[in-house]
């Protein structure tokens, strides 16, 4: 595929991407944070459904030898890097998903938000040019690096390779635990929902 | 028509976006934002600095500017697609923060994502539609810092709206 032709297939990706949000009111953001701190999992359930599918299909395909998995060794600053995007996404009220999707429908603040993001990846490029880490994808080897705090490099299809058991089967394991977690968040809407019913009729008996 | 006038179930859209991510996967490469985003980054910071940039060894050596870096145009098109979607239903309309603190919030936040992003050279959408469903190792390091970083957030933020 010449370059032309990815970035052609890219914008209409992101174009029915970028409706499907709008219609959907679909936030990466909303999804964490609100059932953190309102405990109500609309948005929850929609990502975990996600995750669902695209764990069998990725795994499936990978067993296949299929598909484009990202390659970089990862470590300490995967976690660090994304909890200072957790603290972020939550104070600006939008992820990378929304501050585009929310800029779309004219929402100011949140390309303000965009445009803090681009200035704080200029200013990270400038502290990375200073101290060099984590390390250029050049120099990563796959393996454990523990002076640079890094771990290396595996996924479902490394697994297979070592293991000889097929990323899918893991794929499945996967899968099994992000539909327990869809079920325990469904169990635990049709609890609030009957303690909200119970409230109710409690008022109207008072009333009555 | 029915799609802009009522509220499509998030769980149905994140569905079909699943099943389109895979097609993507086997095209290109799952979906993704933070790559792009840098590239933009360093496509503007090119266009205000020049041929200064090269000084900067992040933007020789990690990320040289190319204009048809495929990711770049996931995010247009998901702008685009969000502009199109809010005409058509008739939902755009300027918003714009009123409190200054809420300023602040949005400028810290943007910067804390944007340093995040680089730091971990992923982002959250790809942790959670990207490296957790290829299930590798940086997917579950990545999870346990964003709900970690959304737990300390959503204390900073409740602690700000009640203050």
């Amino acid at each position: 595929m010449t370059p032309v032709v990815e970035c052609l297939v890219a914008f209409l990706f992101g174009s029915v991407v970028g409706l499907l949000m709008q219609r959907s009111r679909f936030c990466n953001t909303a999804a964490l944070r609100d059932a953190i701190m309102f405990k109500t999992y609309r948005n929850t359930k929609a990502m975990l459904m996600a995750m669902m599918i695209l764990t069998v299909g990725f795994t499936g395909f990978m067993s296949l030898g299929g598909g484009h998995p990202m390659q970089f060794d990862v470590g300490l600053n995967t976690f660090a890097g994304l909890f200072l995007f957790g603290i972020g996404m939550v104070l600006a009220g939008a992820c990378t998903v929304s501050t585009w999707v929310k800029t779309g429908e004219g929402n100011l603040g949140a390309l303000w938000a965009l445009l803090f993001t681009f200035v704080g990846m200029f200013l990270f490029s400038l502290a990375w040019s200073w101290n060099w880490w984590p390390p250029a994808p050049q120099t990563m080897t796959g393996e454990p690096n523990l002076p640079a705090l890094q771990l290396g490099f595996a996924n479902a299809r490394t697994l297979q390779d070592k293991l000889g058991v097929p990323a899918i089967v893991f794929g499945l394991v996967q899968f099994a635990v992000l539909l327990a977690i869809y079920r325990a968040i469904l169990r635990r809407e049709r609890a609030q929902q009957a303690k909200h019913e119970q409230h109710q009729q409690e008022t109207a008996g008072q009333q009555a | 028509m029915e799609f802009f006038r009522k509220t499509l179930d998030p769980v149905f859209a994140l569905a079909a976006i699943a099943i389109l991510d895979i097609f993507l996967f086997l095209l290109l490469g799952a979906w993704t934002v933070g790559g792009g985003e840098t590239m933009m980054t360093g496509l503007m910071a090119q266009a205000v600095l020049g041929d200064d940039l090269q000084r900067i060894p992040f933007w020789n050596i990690v990320f040289p500017p190319h204009a048809d870096y495929w990711k770049i145009y996931i995010s247009l098109g998901m702008f685009f697609g969000a502009f199109v979607g809010a005409v058509l239903s008739k939902e755009f309309y300027w918003r714009l923060p009123r409190r200054p603190s809420e300023w602040l919030m949005i400028t810290i936040g943007g910067l804390l994502m944007g340093i995040g992003i680089r730091m971990a050279y992923i982002c959250n959408v790809s942790t959670f539609f990207g490296l957790i469903p290829e299930m590798n190792l940086g997917g579950y390091l990545a999870i346990s810092g964003i709900l970690a970083g959304a737990w300390v957030g959503s204390l900073i933020y409740k602690k700000i709206l009640e203050g």
